[in-house]
């Protein structure tokens, strides 16, 4: 074995360029599939970074009669999931949260999560200091105590030993430690994207007790939190599922004022772990078969490499067999040789893959869940070395059987040629150009539809101006800012203190922005329209937004007025919808003046009327057409975080520094989290389709280099192996262009080939990518005109090449020779 | 029809040093003739005639080949010419071994412009003529060393050349099979066809009208 290994080696050596196009061939087919294999391991096979975690839950609800889905619970129903439910080791409730940390510097903005005492046990990791919270600390009034993580420990408390029973101030109030979790531990993470963690949620730093007040207790409409349970041992998600319909119905019965009485209301069990997947996953297959393919293309490549060297080596070989080799012993050395260079190969592909993963982390990272869990680790290893052996048998095979069958006296006749075998090896070497096309055609295909389908995302109108737009949060702390008018006071303040800076052309601020992962909706009735109980409300999407805030956006005023400072707490209640809301409930009237109230119709209605209609903006993603929309008053209904929109007539980053010293001089203990232009938002939230469109496209063109490569290496073995015949041509009259116009056809009519089965396999696949398409059709014909003509293209003249030197052929040389 | 003028064929030996294979070289040939080009291996016969059939450009001198100056046209118009004018028969008959004997015999026409028709025409005819109907589909694997040598000699005449430059025709076939080649080619002379060949052979050379002699690149003897 050794001795072959050595052998192979020299073999290798000896002819460095063909070994280092084998090799690059290798290493850009493993490289891709070990990065793809990574992303899979990581983000669809991996569990989850908790013990056990195939039987963690996430529990959400719907409303289906209003398009509500994976909406949050409330506390009551928490409660009646939690005492009547038997299919849970464990449930527990969080929400997301962010604190003001006071430092003596400038205080920090930290994201966190409120908890119910159940859900960090249930979760299964414990804290490396300390203790869990302790189910008194979930009470009102003894819920000062905090968990923190150890990488909140590290960088802000330089890993202090004594941190257990140390005072923080967050949010204006004194919290004590009583616990570190691991550096490692997240929770919640990224991937529920719900509610307000959305894209904005950094990792959780700081866990504190989730305690209901009495209100909260009482209000079954009041859906801000979440569930997060572990199965029963031997209970499935389906047995939990049935009892949490069971309650659900105790629920519609037993509070009939709260939910309707069809089935429009319900709950729904998910697996954390297929949650975290669902996401991703038709990428990562889609991405999984692209790979595929590639590692195919660099299959066909190096078949067709190798027979050709075996070809070459035909004599060698023939003498071989001649004095005494065997069958076995000549399949042994072609196989070492086949296998040696797909492990160099693949040894820099996983190079190539370690530094493509990072590239993929720093791309998407912060918008793609589970992204910086994703490594090569010792699966991923393992699964590339059986490809790589794998592969390397694929595609000594055909050289090994031909190697091991020379014609003997055909090999070892001088100036022979013409036989059957080399026709039996010419049309499998131009079967796998076809293949290598058709392949191409196929990765090529999928990567321009997405390319196509991205373009005209990033074309589309958001229904806003994201350039030369800065946005950050500001988040008041209870304590100093106890109150609605506090609030407004400060806020008010800030925008004026913004807005009056040189170079700022409007601010203002919203509870909720477009594109940023969190939304919030209310019911409401409408004046003159019936409802009873048995008709849900209808519930549209709800922001609270200051005067200015449209201007800031740049989203058009269409009727009626924009907010304006009048519109005060005691001014009369007013509201602005945009164009869709108008459209769906007054079709045919002017939406201005109307009257609504949020929640359900009451004795004594507290009406909003309607003063503006704004353009229409996309909310939850480019490509989601934009939904109804409601905008009332900051002033009319006040949250403690606001996030700020600041347009300027340059780069509003540079801004930055002017705004934060405008807030401090306010009060220096108001952090701005968050901070980002519009134009990066924008980007983030089409972050997992840029991800599949760039390691598609990267694919596809790695596809269509390795097809090239292999027609170039196909045609110069053809125009070697052809030699004679075109000199001999040449001597009956052909000229350059004749010849140039033989090798071409020849070339042309393989990749026409190729091209027609790529296209039939294109057109019967790409409907898998539907899913991930906006406004392109899977069957584009202009997109598949398009990378057919790019491919024929790159594939002609990786043919030219070898035609060129073809046109080089002496007659006089060729027919002298013999 | 052939004018040859003070020709030179040389390769470098470097530092201006040169190893001649032919060396003024004078020779007239007039139409109509079957000049027969002898002499030892290594002469310089076959040289020769690859200049003469312009497949071979670098040489030195004069050519001049029915008043047009070879020696001054570029490769490319040399080509056209060599395609109206010259017809070639080799001693390896480097028929393509892909192609049928039809096939092989359409080649020289599909570079000379001919329309589909008048290709099918003059293959016809040429079939005909040459009496090998019956093999127009066979392969040349499929053929004996005459009748291959026979479809080389219909493939080199098919466009109808004024110049019949063929390289020891006779040198891979069996006697008969050589004297019904150097029939063929006393027929064509007579109709009217010029004709040089290369020919280690005296018998070959005597359906000739006139033979020169070639050794170490001179013209020793005519």
């Amino acid at each position: 074995m050794l001795k072959d290994i050595r052998f192979s080696l020299r073999q290798l050596i000896k002819q460095p360029a063909f070994t280092i196009i084998a090799v690059l061939t290798v290493a850009l087919a493993i490289g891709a599939t070990t990065a793809v294999l990574s992303l899979v391991n990581g983000l669809l096979v991996r569990p989850l970074p908790y013990p056990d975690s195939q039987r963690l839950v996430l529990l959400l609800q719907h409303f289906k009669s209003q398009n509500l889905e994976r909406i949050p619970v409330s506390p009551p129903e928490f409660k009646d999931y939690e005492t009547r439910s038997h299919s849970f080791e464990k449930l527990g409730a969080f929400g997301y949260t962010s604190f003001n940390l006071a430092a003596e510097d400038r205080p920090e903005r930290i994201a966190g999560a409120t908890v119910t005492s159940g859900v960090l046990p249930l979760l299964g990791v414990s804290p490396i200091k300390g203790r869990f919270f302790a189910p008194e600390e979930c009470m009102l009034g003894r819920d000062d105590v905090v968990i923190i993580s150890a990488r909140l420990w590290q960088h802000r408390f330089d890993s202090d030993p004594q941190i257990i029973g140390r005072k923080l101030l967050l949010n204006g109030k004194s919290f004590t430690v009583v616990g570190v979790m691991p550096a490692n531990f997240d929770f919640p993470l990224q991937l529920f994207n719900l509610g307000s963690g959305g894209q904005f949620g950094g990792r959780a730093e700081i866990w504190k007790p989730l305690a209901f007040t009495d209100d909260q207790m009482k209000a079954r409409y009041n859906r801000s939190f979440w569930i997060v349970g572990r199965l029963a041992p031997g209970i499935s998600a389906a047995q939990a599922q049935a009892e949490i319909e069971t309650i659900n119905a105790q629920m519609r019965r037993e509070h009939t004022d709260n939910y309707s009485q069809d089935n429009s209301f319900g709950g729904d069990v998910f697996l954390l772990q297929n949650l975290a997947a669902a996401g991703m996953r038709p990428a990562l297959l889609i991405l999984l078969g692209a790979v595929f393919l590639v590692v195919l293309i660099a299959c066909a490549n190096l078949t067709t490499m190798l027979l050709a060297r075996a070809a070459a080596r035909e004599r060698e070989i023939a003498i071989r067999v001649a004095l005494g080799a065997g069958r076995l012993r000549l399949l042994k050395q072609v196989f070492t040789e086949s296998v040696l260079l797909s492990l160099i190969g693949g040894a820099a592909g996983v190079l190539l893959a370690l530094w493509g993963v990072e590239l993929l982390k720093t791309i998407g990272a912060q918008t793609v869940p589970r992204l910086r869990e994703v490594n090569l680790d010792l699966v991923v290893l393992g699964v590339t070395l059986a490809i790589c052996v794998g592969t390397g048998i694929i595609f000594g095979l055909a050289p090994g059987l031909a190697s091991s069958r020379p014609e003997l006296t055909e090999a070892l006749k001088e100036g022979s040629r013409g036989s059957t075998v080399g026709k039996r090896r010419n049309r499998l070497r131009n079967g796998l150009v076809i293949a290598e096309v058709a392949l191409a055609l196929v990765l090529l295909s999928g990567a321009g539809l997405l390319i196509k389908s991205f373009a005209r995302l990033q074309n589309v109108n958001p229904g806003f101006n994201p350039r030369n737009a800065l946005t950050f949060e500001i988040s008041l702390p209870k304590m100093q800012y106890p109150d609605d008018s506090s609030i407004v006071r400060f806020n008010d303040e800030a925008r004026r203190r913004i807005a009056a800076l040189p170079g700022v052309q409007a601010a203002g601020f919203s509870t909720i922005l477009p594109l940023a992962g969190t939304n919030s909706d209310s019911s409401f009735a409408i004046e003159g329209r019936a409802s009873d109980k048995n008709t849900p409300s209808p519930d549209e999407e709800l922001r609270e937004v200051s005067p200015d805030y449209f201007r800031a956006l740049g989203t058009p005023l269409i009727k009626g007025r924009f907010f304006t400072a009048g519109d005060k707490a005691d001014a009369p209640p007013v509201i602005i919808i945009n164009q869709a809301f108008a459209k769906k409930f007054w079709p045919n009237e002017d939406a201005l003046g109307k009257r609504i109230v949020m929640g359900g119709m009451s004795d004594n209605p507290k009406w909003i009327t309607i003063v503006g209609i704004v353009g229409d903006m996309r909310h939850f993603g480019l490509d989601i057409d934009p939904k109804p929309e409601m905008y009332v008053p900051f002033a009319q209904s006040a949250y403690s975080t606001a996030i700020y929109v600041v347009r300027s007539n340059q780069d509003a980053q540079v801004l930055l520094a002017a705004i934060r010293r405008e807030i401090q001089a306010i009060d220096p203990a108001v952090p701005l989290a968050n901070v980002r232009s519009f134009e990066n938002l924008i980007a983030d939230s089409v972050a997992p389709r840029r991800l599949s469109v760039v390691l598609l496209g990267v694919f596809a063109g790695v596809a269509v280099l390795l097809a090239g490569v292999g027609i170039y290496g196909v045609m110069s073995f053809l125009v070697v192996q052809r030699t004679h015949e075109l000199g001999v041509r040449m001597a009956l009259g052909a000229q350059r262009g004749d010849v140039l116009k033989l090798v071409l056809i020849r070339s042309l009519k393989l990749i026409s080939a190729g091209t027609i089965i790529g296209l039939i396999i294109a057109v019967m696949s790409t409907h898998t990518l539907r899913a991930m398409l906006y406004s392109v059709s899977a069957f584009d014909v202009v997109t598949f005109v398009l990378v057919t003509v790019l491919l024929g293209g790159i594939a002609l003249a990786a043919s030219f090449l070898p035609a060129m030197r073809a046109t080089r052929a002496d007659p006089m040389v060729v027919l002298t020779a013999e | 029809m052939i004018k040859l003028r003070r020709l030179e064929r040389r390769y470098s030996l470097g530092k201006e040093k040169f190893f001649y294979v032919l060396r003024d070289i004078n020779l007239d040939i007039a139409e109509g003739e079957f000049v027969s080009v002898m002499g030892p291996s290594g002469a310089g016969k076959s040289t020769l005639l690859h200049i003469l059939g312009m497949h071979d450009h670098g040489w030195q001198g004069e050519y001049s080949l029915n008043d047009t100056a070879i020696h001054h046209l570029k490769p490319k118009e040399r080509a056209t010419l060599r395609n109206e004018q010259i017809g070639f028969v080799f001693q390896q008959y480097h028929l393509l071994d892909d192609l049928t004997v039809y096939e092989n015999l359409e080649i020289p026409l599909s570079y000379r412009h001919y329309s589909k028709s008048e290709r099918a025409a003059l293959v016809a005819d040429t079939l005909d003529r040459f009496q090998i109907v019956g093999k127009k589909d066979l392969y040349p694997r499929q053929l004996s060393g005459g009748q291959q040598q026979l479809v080389g000699v219909a493939r080199a005449i098919i466009a109808e050349p004024k110049l019949l430059l063929a390289d020891e025709p006779t040198g891979n076939l069996h006697s008969s099979q050589g004297e019904e080649i150097m029939e063929l080619f006393r027929k064509l002379n007579d109709e009217g066809m010029t004709i040089v060949q290369v020919t280690h052979s005296d018998k070959s050379a005597s359906y000739g009208k006139r033979v020169i002699q070639l050794r170490d690149g001179w013209i020793v003897n005519e």
